[in-house]
């Protein structure tokens, strides 16, 4: 190769690695950028996946609070459809009450004031009514995801409970925490 | 000569720099998919954690209940309590105290009941005490209401003697 053409490849080099390290210092902030925003986005949308499974165990424990507090009022006291609808209406708005107890049933399971409050800030409580059906004689409460507890009156007076499902009101099979998926660098 | 071994040596040069234009991705893309792992792996653990926790104390919970509303319904005096118990808990007796009428359970400290009974019984050939008449079941622990449960709290139980 003679003189002339040795001389054009080192100019030819010498551009083409100025030109490469303007590329690679402008990819290095870009990559950077891209991996930690992708890293954050996948790693908030797992959080609010997996708390959202929490957010939804504190309101079924709260529904499932407050159907054993009105079984036991109804077991306990006046056995009329007047004391139903009044024993539902206080436990549903005592909320003090509907906290405590589902605080007490965290705090007997071991988990801390922190991590409950955590919860609570995003789950409050339960909204709206247990009461899932109200036809005369038939009334039907919700006592936690998938869980339903029937009470029967006739001519006024409490004929029968059925509160089968709260005896064996398992969250396990219905509220899980999905593994983490893999990370994408997009 | 000079100027050949120039541009060989720029030659490689530029081949290496390409060579760290593609590792360096890959070398972000590392950095976070161990921040990713690291981070939902903690999350995935702690909140499994919660939800086990929780799903187990309900289970506990959940008898303790049973028993309760089973007892306003079926038991009249402290033999039928002890049968109720053990039918949610084998493992687990209560105990009367008999200057109270009072028959407490506790499956845990989270989970007591406190059964009182209207009358006090005693077996004529063994002597040993009963409690009967059932009055009411108090589940102020379960409800959250510790302090008024332990004031309920009897200091001279006594152990059932009636199995």
């Amino acid at each position: 190769m003679d003189k002339k053409k040795m001389k054009i490849l080192v100019v030819v080099d010498v551009v083409i690695l100025v030109a490469l390290i303007v590329i690679l210092m402008t990819l290095k902030g870009g990559y950077e950028e891209q991996a930690k925003r992708t890293a954050n986005e996948q790693e908030s949308a797992y959080l609010e996946k997996n708390t959202q499974v929490l957010v939804e165990q504190w309101r079924s424990v709260d529904q499932y609070s407050m159907a054993w507090k009105l079984v036991y009022s109804m077991l306990s006291g006046a056995k009329t459809e007047a004391a139903f609808k009044s024993n539902l209406a206080a436990i549903e708005g005592d909320k003090d009450a509907r906290f405590k107890q589902i605080s007490h049933l965290y705090t007997g399971a071991g988990i801390n004031d922190a991590v409950q409050n955590g919860i609570y800030q995003k789950a409050g409580l339960a909204e709206g009514t247990i009461l899932l059906k109200n036809e005369k004689g038939n009334k039907e409460v919700a006592c936690g995801k998938n869980c339903v507890v029937k009470f029967s009156f006739a001519k006024g007076k409490l004929k029968n409970v059925d509160y089968s499902a709260l005896v064996q009101y398992n969250l396990a099979n219905t509220l899980k925490i999905e593994k983490p998926g893999e990370y994408h660098f997009e | 000569m000079n100027l050949k071994n120039i541009s060989i040596a720029l030659t490689v040069l530029v081949f290496g720099v390409i060579a760290m234009l593609f590792m360096q991705k890959g070398n972000y893309v590392n950095q976070a998919k161990e921040h990713y792992e690291a981070t939902t792996a903690k999350s995935f653990k702690g909140n499994s954690m919660v939800l086990e926790l929780v799903n187990n104390a309900i289970d506990m919970n959940k008898q303790t209940w049973a028993i309760a509303c089973g007892a306003l319904q079926t038991v009249k005096n402290s033999q039928d309590m002890a049968r109720l118990e053990a039918k949610f808990f084998p493992a687990t007796k209560g105990s009367n105290s008999i200057a109270n009428k009072t028959r407490r359970f506790e499956a845990s400290s989270a989970n007591v009941i406190v059964s009182t009974f209207g009358k006090v019984e005693e077996d004529k050939k063994t002597g040993v005490k009963s409690l009967a008449d059932l009055q009411s079941v108090d589940v102020s622990v379960l409800l959250g209401n510790v302090a008024a449960a332990s004031a309920a709290e009897g200091d001279d139980a006594e152990e059932e003697g009636e199995e």
